[in-house]
């Protein structure tokens, strides 16, 4: 009896809390198909007919879907080019040691301690002076360099297991340090790679500030920032279908992503997290 | 390895340089450049930039805004770090010690607030707060304490701690699974020694697990205060704009409006150098203080 008490006691606020995080998102759902007089006579019930009008209207009208294709854009560009800057930079500062390496590396590491908030204004007359505001390549640039230091810190615990003898084995053979670095070592650490890429397209694919600043045209905007903006419009023109369908379409993708690479993404961010 | 030293040097030239440029560029540059933009009163055209020296700093320090903006921060840092480690812990107690058949079921749960965007959250919590339709309302009427329904986000008393909650429960997973991780670690025997001894559980928890996961408890609490001050005011951005009135009104979105909304830009760079020391500060003294703790076990 006491054992199913104390089973209870902690079952209780364990569901409680499961209910708080998948009722809300549930909700969200079920008002996507729902008509805006249906979502206000009738808040909490299922909807009476299920129409897809909502998912149309927030994907042509209010533009979810060029802001939706954007966010691929950097997405997929932004994740590539971390990869790109931070492979040779962890495999130098890991590998080949030479004077300055542990500064350098410490270096990366502060500055992810360091708020990026007051880099922003700066960051901003940077881009305007070059002619780059308002443009997707440049925002992936920018979304790529931000991620670097986390991307070192994530692959450097990976490419410190790689055998040293692997190396100078292909060195011997007459393999240069550039297909060392590419043939070797680079499909050694797949799978550091794969966890951070992961996680960096995460955060590019929810980035929210510096899109807003940085994108000007609304044929620009990536996904967050297009979300803001149909949420204020909805409040004027009481388009609430049409949020609650951009709200379902803006998060599908990373349920999936979620359900695909859990393992990973848990796995990535608990390390990533413990680098305070 | 036979390759010659010039050989060698273009090759480690290759592999740092040109991302240690756009480091600099991207990421040092900006920082730098934003201190020194704290010293000029500037609308962002070339033209018109007058060297003031510090008077935005005593503009910011006579400023009623920035005192409310701070005290709002704080308020989400220390409702951030209570909430947030109390249930986090309580989670990750449950779902390692306490046999828990589902527990990964709870933990894959639990965990997806923390990968949806901020502005998704925003949005669906503004919903959730909505006076007509939203969640809170109709529950609180559905039970019948409909006296207790209120405009949430438009209200001056109800605003502030209203954001706060979205902000727990986007954070609780996080902190839930490396708290988890650092439980794991601890070597059964020692629960099986303290049994012997005839320790409660409570007692358990407290001279063995928080003890011994501590440095985990340390780097979460910071964690939570540097995202907090560095990150809250996109959630306060999204759901409130600040008000009603500034009552919501952090230092982040203070900024945002200066500099890109009132094109103060000068100003702005004051306000983030503001959120540099506060963060640099907050975390030393934490440092210090959870370290003092640790020595006493």
């Amino acid at each position: 009896m006491t054992k199913f008490l104390t089973g209870a006691a902690v079952r209780i606020p364990l569901i409680i809390w499961s209910i708080l995080v998948v009722f809300p998102l549930i909700w969200m759902f079920i008002g996507a198909f729902k008509s805006n007089a249906e979502i206000f006579s009738s808040p909490w019930s299922m909807p009476e007919t299920y129409n897809f009008g909502n998912f149309v209207s927030a994907w042509v009208d209010f533009s979810i879907g060029s802001s939706f294709l954007n966010t691929i854009f950097v997405t997929v560009l932004g994740t590539v080019l971390c990869l790109a800057f931070s492979i040779p930079t962890t495999y130098a500062l890991e590998r080949l040691r030479f004077k300055g390496s542990e500064v350098l590396f410490n270096v990366y590491l502060a500055s992810m301690m360091i708020p990026a908030v007051l880099g922003w204004i700066p960051l901003f007359f940077l881009l305007m002076n070059m002619n780059l505001l308002d443009n997707l390549f440049a925002l992936s640039a920018v979304y790529a360099i931000s991620q670097v230091p986390f991307t070192i810190f994530i692959l450097s615990s990976f490419m410190g297991s790689v055998p040293k003898e692997l190396e100078e084995a292909a060195a011997v053979d007459g393999m240069s340090p550039y297909g060392v670095l590419f043939k070797i070592v680079t499909p050694m650490v797949k799978t550091g790679i794969i966890t951070a890429s992961i996680l960096n397209a995460i955060t590019f694919w929810n980035e929210y500030f510096m899109a807003l600043i940085l994108l000007q045209t609304e044929s620009k905007n990536t996904l967050g920032v297009q979300m803001d903006l149909l949420s204020t419009n909805a409040q004027y023109e009481s388009a609430w279908g049409a949020l609650f369908a951009g709200l379902v379409i803006a998060v599908v993708p990373v349920i999936i992503f979620y359900a695909i690479f859990q393992r990973h993404i848990v796995k990535g961010m608990t390390e990533g997290a413990v680098k305070g | 390895m036979v390759q010659s030293k010039k050989q060698k040097y273009l090759f480690l030239t290759f592999c740092l340089l040109p991302t240690f440029l756009l480091f600099v560029i991207f990421t040092v540059y900006p920082m730098v450049n934003g201190i020194y933009l704290s010293l000029f009163d500037w609308s962002g055209m070339s033209a018109n930039r007058e060297f003031v020296g510090f008077e935005n700093y005593v503009r910011m320090f006579n400023d009623e805004i920035i005192g409310k903006a701070i005290y709002n921060d704080y308020f989400f840092v220390v409702t951030k770090v209570i909430g947030i480690m109390i249930l986090s812990l309580f989670f990750a107690v449950a779902l390692t010690q306490l046999k828990v058949k589902e527990a990964p079921f709870y933990r894959v749960v639990f965990f997806f607030p923390n990968i949806m965007s901020v502005v998704v959250i925003g949005i669906l919590w503004q919903f959730i707060y909505e006076p007509d339709i939203g969640l809170v309302n109709g529950l609180l009427t559905s039970i019948g304490l409909e006296s207790w329904t209120r405009p949430w986000l438009g209200s001056m008393e109800w605003a502030l701690p209203s954001l706060v909650v979205p902000a727990i429960w986007a954070g609780i997973g996080l902190f839930m699974l490396l708290l988890m991780g650092g439980i794991m670690n601890i070597p059964k025997s020692q629960y099986e020694s303290a049994e012997i001894d005839g320790a409660s559980e409570w007692q358990q928890f407290w001279k063995i697990t928080v003890p011994l996961i501590w440095p985990q408890i340390k780097t979460s609490m910071i964690y939570i205060v540097i995202t907090s001050l560095n990150g809250s005011f996109v959630l306060v951005q999204i759901m409130t704009n600040g008000g009603p009135g500034n009552e919501t009104e952090v230092m982040g979105s203070y900024l945002y409006q200066k500099a890109f909304e009132d094109f103060q830009f000068g100003y702005g760079a004051t306000i983030g150098v503001l959120i540099l020391i506060l963060s640099l500060v907050t975390v030393l003294i934490m440092q210090f203080v959870l370290k003092r703790e640790k020595v006493e076990y």
